[in-house]
This record gives C-alpha cells, sequence and structure tokens, in this order.
C-alpha cells in the first residue's frame, strides 16, 4: 500500500462530496418551495419577500449560490434553519453524536452475531443448524426496519413491558437507562445487516473452504480448528469487510426510520423533519453529512483491506 | 502378509460417487504396492480416477464417496480403520503429499515460513522458535538461497519455481514413510519443472522415501519412475518396470498413449517451398499493455508501460506452419492477438502484400483470411448459442461456396469428425476434444489462409491431443493454410512446424527450421529449453 | 425453456420461490374477484374483528375487510415495485454497460461519480426525490427507480466487462463481427441473466422501500390501500386488535422473501453449464 494509494483514495472522497453537494443543491434547488416565504409565513408583504430574497441571495444565479452555500459548508457554516432560524451545524453534528452511538452499537452486534452465525452455517453445511441460519436470514432480509421496529415495540414494549417503548437519554447521562432505552433500536437496525453478512461470511467460507489451499492444509494433517481459523476464516472475512462497508449505507438509510419511530433525536430525525417542513439547509447539510460518514467509512474498510491482504498491488 | 518393506499396499480397492440416478464408479479393483525407496508412477488421462486414488489413500475423501472392502495399509497401519482424528496425526507425519499447482495450494494470505512451520510444531511437537530455525534449514536444503527471507515472504512475493520448493520442503519436512506427487511440474514452465524434477531426484535419492508419482505425462514417467502403472477408467490395465513397460508394451490402451505422445523424430509436416514470397510480414511489432494514469501525469512521474511484446520481426511463407515457444509471459499470445486486432501494436505487418497497421487496416479480406483458435473452447464458444447459430457466423460473414448455410456446417462437422446431429447442441453438451473441433470447424469454414492456433491442445488429454493435432496436419494438407502454431510443448512442435520462433520476455530470441532447433549452435536461452524438455518415452527406450 | 423451468423449480429455493411470487401475481391480476367485500367498504358494526369464515384475515378499524385491503393493496405495492425496479434497472444497464463500452477515462469518470452518488443511503435519496416531487405512488414509484440506479450500474458495468473479456467475445472481434452483433447476439445473452437475477431480488427491496415510503406518510396516502400505509395506520389501534398490524407486515414479509428466493433460485438455474 503506498502513499499516493492512500492519496487517490482520500481526493476520491472529496470527489464524492463535490458530486453529492452538487446533487444535494440541484434538488433543493428545484423545490417548490421558496425560502423567504417559508420563513416569513404566507401572510407576508411582497416588499418585505424581495428585501429577504435580496438578503439571502435567493436573486443570485444558481451556481453563485452554490458557491456561496459550498463555501461555507468548506468553512463549516451550514446556513440557518429556515424553520428554528438556528445555525444548523451544531444541532446536526450534535445529533449525528446520537446517531453514531446507535450506529456503532448496532454494526457491533451485527459483528458479534452475524460472523459466527456464518460460521456455523457453513461448518454445519447442509445441516440442521445451516437451515435454520438460512431460513432466519431470508426472514431478516425480508423484513423493512418499520415492522421489526413495530413488532418489536408491540412485543416487548406493549405487550410484556419488558423496556420502555421510545425515548432517547444520552448515555453520558445515564448510561443505563440509556441503554434500556437503545437496545429496541440496536436490535432493529441491525436485524437487515445481521441477515446479509451472515449469508455472505457463509458463502465466502463455503467457498474457501473448497480452495485447494485448505485441502493442502487437511492433508499435511493440521487440526481442524488451525484450518478452520488459521486458514479458512482469515481468507474467508476479507471479502466481507467491503461488504460491511457497503451496508453501512443501508445501515444510515435504515437509521432514519428507527429513530423516527423510537423518537430518538439522530441525525435521521432531524432529517425527516426537515424534509417534511422542506427546510433546505438543514437537508442539504444532513445529506453531505450522511455521505461524508459513508464515505470514511468505506475508505476506511479500504485501508483495512489493504492492510490484510498484501496481495494486492496498489499503484 | 504385509512384507517388512512394503511402505504401501492397496488390494482390490474400489471407489464410486453416488451421484443423482446411481453411482459412478472412478475406481475399480486396484491393487498397487509401494516398497521403500521405489517410485511407481500412476499415468492416466484426466477422468481415470488417479487423483481419487491420492484422495483414497490419504483418507481424504467426499462424503458422497462409496468404497468397497478392499484394504489399503501404510506399512502395518491398515488406513481403513483409522478414525479422522487418527488420520490427521498421520496425514503430513507418515504420507505426505505435493499438489499440483502452488500457486493455488499455498495459503494466499500466510507467510511462507508459517506454512511450512506449522507442520513441525504439529507433528514434532516443536516449539515456533524451533519450527522456524527447522524451516529455514529445510528451506536451504530444497535449494533456496535466501532461506531466511523465504521464510517471511508472503507466497505472492516469490516465483512459481520456489513457491513448489516451499511445497516440497513441507512434504519432506517430518520424514514421511510417502510421498504422494500429483502432477507437481504440470503447472510450472519448462525449465522451472525440470529443475524441480530434479530436486526431486536428489531428495528420493537422500531419504529413500517411497514414492507415488501421479502425472498424464508418459515421457516424464519413463524418466523418474522405477515402476509405472497405467490407469484407465478406474482400472489398472498394465503394470510393471519402467524400461519393459515402454519397450513392450502389452496393453492396446498402453501402446496408445505411447503412440499419442509427441516425438520430434517424426514429422508430420510435409517440406515446404522455400521461394514463395512471404504471406504475411511482421516488422518491429511491439504491443505495450497499461495506460499513464491521471495521477501519474499530475505529479509528472514516468510511466512505465508494461511490455506484452518487443519489436518482433519475423516473416511467415504460404502454407508454412511456425511454431512459437516461450514460457508463460513471454509474449507469445500477445503477438498473436495483435495479429487479429485484439492488442493495440505499434510496427507494421504485411499481409500478401498490404500494409496492416491497426485495427482500421483490417478489412473483411484480412478478418477472413486470418483466423484465430483460443486454448480453451470452453471460454471462446458463447454458451448461450447452439453449435448451428456458432458455426453460421462465418458463413453469414464471408459469404462464398456452394450450398445452403446448414449443408455447409454439416459438411464441415462432418470435416471435423463430429456427427451431424451436434449441430443443434449446445458447447456444454460437448467434450472438451470435441469442442476444440467445433472452434476449429468455426476458423475453417471461411477458407482462411494464415490460422493462428493459441494453445490449442495444451487444456487436452494426451489421446485427444492427438487426434486433434491429426486433424489439424490435415486441414493443413488440405487446405494449404499457414500455421502460427503457439504451445509450450516443445516436443509437439518438432513434430509439426516447420520453423519455430523461441520468445523470452517479450523478446524473440531467434527463429530457426524445426529440424535445427537442437542444434549446438543455437542462442543460449534456446539450448537451456531445450535441455530442459523431456525426451518423448518410446524414443530412448526402444 | 422446459429445460430451464425444469432446473427451477428442481432446487428448493426457486420451487418455494415460484410459489410464492406465483400466488403473489394471483393476487394482484385477480384480486377482486376473489372477495366479495370492496377494499373501501365499511361496515361500523363489524370492527377489530379477528379472523372467521367471515372475514378471512378479519376487519379493521372502519370495519373494512382487511383480506379485501391486501388484495387490493397487492395492485399498488408489488406491481409499482416491479415498475420501479425495471427502470431503475433499465436506468442502471445503460449507464453501467455504456461506461464499460466506453472505457478508459470515460469509464472511470462515469463510475467514479456513480460511486458518489451511492454515497447517499437508497431510502434518504427516494426520501429527497419524494419530498421534491410530492408525496404520491407515482412519485414514490420514480424516487425508488433513480434510488435504484447507481447499485444496478455498478452490477451492470462489472458483468459486462466480465462478459467483455470472454475469448467468445474477442474470437467475434477478429472474426470481423459488427459492433451490433457482438452486442446483441454474443454480450447481451450473457449479461441478461445475472441482472435480471439481481433484478428479482432487488424486487423485494422495492416492496420494503415503497412501503417504508407510505409508512412514513411519502408514497401513497390515505385511504389508499398500500401495505406500508396500513401498518402505519393499524399502530394507532393495536390496543384494539394486532391483526391489522400483522397481516400487512407479513403480506410485506412474504412478497419480499418470495421474490429473494426466486431470485436465489434463477441463480443456479440461469447458469447453463451447471
Amino acid at each position: 500500500m503506498s502513499a499516493s494509494y492512500i492519496l487517490k483514495r482520500i481526493a476520491l472522497i472529496f470527489y464524492t462530496l463535490f458530486v453529492v453537494s452538487i446533487l444535494v443543491f440541484g434538488i433543493t434547488q428545484i423545490l417548490p418551495a421558496d425560502a423567504a416565504v417559508m420563513m416569513l409565513g404566507e401572510n407576508a408583504t411582497q416588499g418585505a419577500l424581495a428585501a429577504l430574497r435580496d438578503q439571502m441571495g435567493l436573486n443570485d444565479p444558481i451556481w453563485l449560490q452554490y458557491l456561496h452555500w459550498a463555501g461555507g459548508v468548506v468553512q463549516g457554516d451550514f446556513g440557518t434553519s429556515l424553520r428554528t432560524g438556528q445555525t444548523v451545524g451544531p444541532a446536526l453534528f450534535s445529533a449525528l453524536g446520537t446517531s453514531l452511538t446507535l450506529a456503532v452499537l448496532a454494526l457491533a452486534l451485527m459483528l458479534i452475531l452475524a460472523v459466527p452465525m456464518g460460521i456455523l452455517a457453513a461448518v454445519r453445511r447442509g445441516k440442521l443448524s445451516d437451515l435454520v441460519v438460512g431460513f432466519l436470514s431470508y426472514i431478516g432480509v425480508s423484513l423493512p426496519e418499520f415492522v421489526t421496529a413495530t413488532l418489536a415495540v408491540v412485543l416487548v414494549a406493549d405487550l410484556w413491558g419488558l423496556l420502555p417503548p421510545a425515548g432517547y437519554i444520552p448515555l453520558s447521562e445515564d448510561f443505563w437507562g440509556g441503554m434500556q432505552r437503545l437496545i429496541l433500536p440496536v436490535c432493529v437496525a441491525s436485524v437487515m445487516m445481521i441477515a446479509h453478512v451472515s449469508r455472505m461470511v457463509r458463502s465466502e467460507l463455503v467457498d474457501v473452504m473448497h480452495t485447494d489451499y485448505i485441502r493442502a492444509a487437511r492433508l499435511k494433517g493440521l487440526t481442524r480448528r488451525r484450518v478452520l481459523f488459521r486458514h479458512g476464516l482469515r481468507n474467508a472475512l476479507l471479502p466481507t469487510i467491503t461488504i460491511v462497508a457497503l451496508d453501512v449505507g443501508y445501515l444510515l438509510g435504515g437509521i432514519i426510520v428507527v429513530e423516527e419511530i423510537f423518537s430518538i433525536p439522530g441525525i435521521g430525525r432531524s432529517l425527516m423533519s426537515a424534509i417534511q417542513a422542506r427546510d433546505l439547509p438543514v437537508i442539504q447539510a444532513g445529506v453531505m453529512i450522511m455521505a461524508a460518514t459513508y464515505s470514511i467509512v468505506n475508505f476506511a474498510a479500504d485501508l483495512m483491506y489493504a492492510w490484510l491482504d498484501k496481495r494486492i498491488q496498489y499503484d | 502378509m504385509v512384507k517388512t518393506n512394503t511402505v504401501l499396499q492397496v488390494e482390490n480397492y474400489s471407489l464410486a460417487y453416488d451421484v443423482k440416478g446411481g453411482a459412478v464408479q472412478v475406481l475399480n479393483g486396484i491393487d498397487l504396492m509401494i516398497r521403500r525407496g521405489e517410485i511407481l508412477g500412476l499415468v492416466g488421462e484426466s477422468g481415470s480416477g488417479k487423483s481419487s486414488m491420492a484422495s483414497a489413500i490419504m483418507r481424504h475423501l467426499a462424503g458422497n464417496a462409496r468404497e468397497n472392502d478392499g484394504s489399503i495399509w501404510l506399512g502395518e497401519t491398515d488406513l481403513r480403520t483409522q478414525s479422522e482424528h487418527q488420520m490427521s496425526a498421520i496425514r503430513g507425519r507418515r504420507v505426505s503429499m505435493v499438489f499440483q499447482d502452488p500457486a493455488t495450494s499455498l495459503n494466499p494470505t500466510l507467510r511462507l515460513g508459517e506454512q511450512l512451520a506449522e507442520v513441525l510444531i504439529r507433528h514434532q511437537n516443536l516449539t515456533m522458535a524451533q519450527a522456524w530455525a527447522e524451516g529455514e534449514a529445510r528451506l536451504a536444503h530444497v535449494g533456496l538461497k535466501t532461506p531466511r527471507e523465504m521464510m517471511q515472504r508472503m507466497p505472492h512475493e516469490v516465483s512459481g519455481g520456489e513457491k513448489q520448493r516451499v511445497v516440497i520442503a513441507t512434504a519432506f519436512a517430518c520424514n514421511p514413510e510417502l510421498i504422494i506427487f500429483d502432477e507437481p511440474t504440470t503447472a510450472l514452465d519448462v525449465i522451472t519443472a525440470r529443475q524441480i524434477l530434479d530436486l526431486f531426484a536428489a531428495l528420493q535419492q537422500e531419504t529413500g522415501v517411497a514414492s507415488l508419482y501421479i502425472s498424464h505425462d508418459l515421457a516424464l514417467l519413463s524418466q523418474t519412475a522405477d515402476r509405472v502403472a497405467v490407469l484407465q477408467k478406474g482400472m489398472i490395465v498394465e503394470e510393471g518396470e519402467t524400461g519393459t513397460l515402454f519397450r513392450a508394451p502389452q496393453h492396446a490402451y498402453t501402446q496408445t498413449l505411447i503412440a499419442a505422445a509427441p516425438q520430434p523424430e517424426r514429422r508430420l509436416v510435409q517440406p515446404l517451398d522455400r521461394a514463395a514470397k512471404p504471406l504475411v510480414s511482421v516488422r518491429d511489432v511491439t504491443v505495450n499493455y497499461g495506460r499513464k494514469s491521471l495521477l501519474d501525469s499530475l505529479l509528472r512521474r514516468d510511466f512505465a508501460p508494461v511490455v506484452g511484446s518487443r519489436a518482433v520481426t519475423l516473416d511467415l511463407r504460404p502454407g508454412e506452419v511456425l511454431g512459437i515457444v516461450g514460457e508463460s509471459g513471454s509474449g507469445k499470445s500477445t503477438l498473436a492477438k495483435a495479429m487479429t486486432g485484439l492488442n493495440r501494436f505499434e510496427g507494421l505487418i504485411e499481409f500478401d502484400g498490404k500494409p496492416v497497421r491497426g485495427l482500421s487496416d483490417m478489412d473483411a479480406n484480412y478478418r477472413r483470411d486470418v483466423q484465430i483458435i483460443f486454448q480453451h473452447p470452453d471460454a471462446s464458444l458463447n454458451p448461450r448459442q447452439r453449435i448451428s447459430e456458432i458455426l453460421a457466423r462465418p458463413v453469414k460473414l464471408y459469404g462464398k461456396g456452394d450450398g445452403s448455410v446448414r449443408e455447409r456446417i454439416v459438411a464441415m462437422l462432418e470435416r471435423v469428425r463430429l456427427p451431424a446431429s451436434y449441430i443443434d447442441r449446445y458447447p456444454h453438451e460437448l467434450s472438451g476434444g470435441e469442442k476444440q473441433r467445433i472452434a476449429i470447424a468455426r476458423a475453417f469454414l471461411s477458407n482462411p489462409r494464415l490460422v493462428i492456433c493459441d494453445e490449442i491442445t495444451s487444456a487436452l488429454d494426451v489421446s485427444v491431443q492427438a487426434s486433434v493435432i491429426e486433424l489439424l496436419m490435415e486441414l493443413h494438407r488440405d487446405t494449404g493454410a499457414a500455421y502460427v502454431f503457439i504451445t509450450h510443448d516443445i516436443n509437439l512442435v518438432r513434430q509439426i512446424a516447420h520453423r519455430i520462433a523461441v520468445m523470452y520476455r517479450g523478446d524473440l530470441v531467434e527463429i530457426a527450421d524445426a529440424e535445427r532447433i537442437a542444434d549446438a549452435d543455437r542462442a543460449p536461452y534456446t539450448r537451456k529449453l531445450l535441455e530442459a524438455v523431456t525426451p518423448p518415452a518410446s524414443t530412448h527406450s526402444a | 425453456m422446459t429445460d430451464f423451468l425444469g432446473r427451477l423449480l428442481r432446487s428448493p429455493q426457486g420451487a418455494l420461490g415460484c410459489l410464492v411470487v406465483g400466488l403473489i401475481l394471483i393476487a394482484v391480476i385477480f384480486g377482486p374477484y376473489l372477495t366479495h367485500y370492496g377494499p373501501e367498504h365499511m361496515s361500523p358494526l363489524a370492527r377489530y374483528k379477528s379472523p372467521s369464515a367471515e372475514h378471512w384475515l378479519g376487519t379493521d378499524q372502519y370495519g373494512r375487510d382487511i383480506f379485501s385491503r391486501l388484495l387490493d393493496g397487492a395492485r399498488s405495492t408489488v406491481l409499482l415495485a416491479v415498475v420501479a425496479t425495471v427502470i431503475g434497472t433499465l436506468g442502471g444497464a445503460i449507464i453501467g454497460t455504456g461506461s464499460a463500452y466506453l472505457g478508459g477515462r470515460a469509464d472511470e469518470f462515469i463510475m467514479r461519480t456513480n460511486d458518489a452518488v451511492m454515497a447517499i443511503p437508497s431510502l434518504l435519496m427516494a426520501l429527497m426525490v419524494v419530498s421534491l416531487l410530492g408525496s404520491n405512488s407515482l412519485n414514490a414509484l420514480l424516487a425508488i427507480a433513480i434510488a435504484f440506479m447507481p447499485s444496478m450500474a455498478r452490477i451492470s458495468r462489472s458483468v459486462a466487462l466480465t462478459v467483455r473479456k470472454q475469448d467468445y467475445v474477442s474470437a467475434a472481434i477478429a472474426r470481423g463481427e459488427g459492433a451490433t452483433y457482438i452486442v446483441l447476439r454474443e454480450m447481451l445473452p450473457n449479461v441478461i441473466a445475472p441482472i435480471v437475477v439481481e433484478m428479482t431480488i432487488r424486487v423485494s427491496f422495492a416492496v420494503m422501500l415503497f412501503a417504508t415510503l407510505s409508512f412514513l406518510g411519502l408514497g401513497a396516502q390515505p385511504p389508499a390501500t398500500d401495505w406500508g400505509l396500513m401498518v402505519s395506520e393499524a399502530r394507532q389501534y393495536l390496543h384494539r386488535s394486532y391483526w391489522i398490524l400483522l397481516w400487512p407486515s407479513a403480506a410485506i414479509a412474504l412478497t419480499a422473501i418470495g421474490f429473494n428466493l426466486l431470485g436465489d433460485g434463477l441463480r443456479d438455474a440461469l447458469n447453463p453449464r451447471t
């Protein structure tokens, strides 16, 4: 892995953000809503509206508006919310922190469950445990988050009363209380990934266990344990890194639904309400932050892959 | 019942695999015996069951395997009564294996040292440090110059020959009683293969290990093995001391195999009219791979393209068969691709007096006159087209000729000795040799003047290869087309080529008459290549 | 063709997938004839009923027959999901194969940009498009089609590049075949199979995405019978009956499982070499 590869990869992140910024700015520009009307209300006088439009630069050509906006973004200024009148940045970043807590916990839960499930299914291929894992994963990838979330709330919170149905307490304030409220959202957010990743781990491991080098390892008289864990698993898990990183994109989408249903003040919920209120600066900033998160995760995954798999020659 | 110096004794062993709708018999009543210090060669074509024999001895069979009550003894141990747990202590310690392709039999993500040391740790109870030191000594012993560095390397960082040396060192690591060699040189280049064979001979001599040497290559076995057993469709049809077996083969199948092996002295091609002016002139043709990346231009870095072939110049007369030999990566296929417009090239190709400088100069006439046949018929025949559509294309593209398209296809099928009923089949319903005949038929349907054969027989069995070559030479006689015959099989090319071009790392080393290729005044690389080739079996022992 | 169907039905996934998708298709086509209740027919006296011989799946908060509503919803939910996937796949396939065909710098530029667009989660992309165009089913369809394009473009491109490198394509080029023949007869049949497999699996995603949009109030609007909307509305009446929530959820899951199974079955059956 050379410095120029890392450099190229970083340049790619910036290109991604550039494309996303154009896209999101473009989309929000076509929105029929008029920011000035939104701020002053339907009953504002024409004069007041015109003055505000002028002040906000809404009469400038689009490219100038983009440059103005993008210039602000580069300096960390995402503008002010049309709905609340507050600056967008600080509120969204604190919401991002909440969402990341949720996402990291969901990822951790996924890894803890999906990898052993995949290994079990691959090792006991064609046996009962394989069928059970396969069946569960079919169900897992076929349940949208809003269904799992609703069912989870009905069963665990309403019917059995085991956990609070919704709400959020920062972990720094009350760790156990916060955790209690996070259990359901984390489980719901990870279901789809658990199903997907366990299937991937299984099929990769099944492929790897049929390679010549695994046969060679067995015929060297190595123990089953060593063949599976030292020779098989490492090679099977390598491609999984990339798959997990791509799934993070899905997770970020799923978090929007989860936060909405469980009333968690994360970035997904901020985005949802911004979309419903057509609060352009918040939508723009939220999408940019999500895309950046996704890009950085994939960058990290690529570096990790390159570090672990030294076969790959990067130029 | 087991004699004291007998290492492996297989008696009346049969094996079948359960598949949908019955069982497929792969081994039938096998009797084999190998003594200490002896090398038994097991020869057979693909599907003969020779690899299943290795798996049976290693007790590493698929779940659907069904065995009879035949016995497999390793010394005093009845291998068939061993549990999986007991077997794993025997594998690698008392019987070990060397595999065909070192590129796939080594774990790509583990250091070579670990893959060697783990055997010593498992079977000799050494600590990691002891095993590592012992491993270095073993690597030095198999002729690796820098064993300490080699231990630290990853498989992709070393050459194919070095990898196979590591595999061999691993197989010999615990001084086993028996080593099974499963085509250990087939995946290697000629010169590397020769070095590995020499290493095998030296180690075998030194340790006196009993060896089961599995190969499809009779010539090779005639030189390495003490005794040879011939396996056909799961049965040993003949077994005997190597010299006797090759001098006086008893069974018809053995005779066919020996006859099918290419023999340089038995020329299959008519002498050529040397006066004719060239059909093709290749002038300074260079092919580069890769392109300058955007980052390279931005950083103003120099761009070093990968050279496919460098300034190649050669002539080909009408009706001439030109062989091109060289190891993998020597640029022989690159040249073929340039001549058929599949690679960009610099330089000039003159065909029948008309200059061709690039893709745009290759008009319909050139396309019709120059045909290419690829190595793997599986890949070169579209899996979703019937034979009728595959063979109809050249007829439709180049027109001419009498009769309907279908009639011409049927006639061509007959010419390549395939039943006319194949016309409505899909490629996957045909055998490897039959598919290659379809590819040949496709090339000859356009009445070409030059046919480029890119390793067309190397994926085929010996006997199939012989019949494909026979067909090819028959078509050569009938049509007078010139051939560029690219191969790594030097014995074969000496049989069928008028002249042979030797390539090495993108350069054309020299071109010589096929009869003079073994002369003493050839280029050093050519001599090295020829020395590495195993002479065909029967000529020397006969 | 019969050969292919035989292979499809022999694998457990293929057979199950065909069964489920077949049932769903029957519901989509013959839905209205399978029940004598209209989807919007209210019976104030028969609200929150559990499943019975009269109302197979029970009734909802207005006394509407849930089975009839599900059948009616199948039309919008499944049909729109299939259409959205087909549009998304076609769009993606054109971008992907076009990019592979152009090659070089153009290919790199298109794919880098395509990857960049993939940094926006599909659901978020769909949400943005719907909020831009307005919340209704047709816009949701368009939103999902657009959200699918980048990933389908990536898949199509890699499939096209793999096929492009095959020797039979090289053979066609060396023969001097025209670009049209190479693309249509040599490449397309081999490219289509894996894309159809991917598309079938994508339908299940589209069904879920559709339902999610409706659930969030950005797809179909009441009193439509969209399954996602039914789940969303049912949440308020949970304390009266769980069935209102359960049936549409099960319908979504079953449809998604059906298309997933069918896709996996097709993958095995479409490979001519096995």
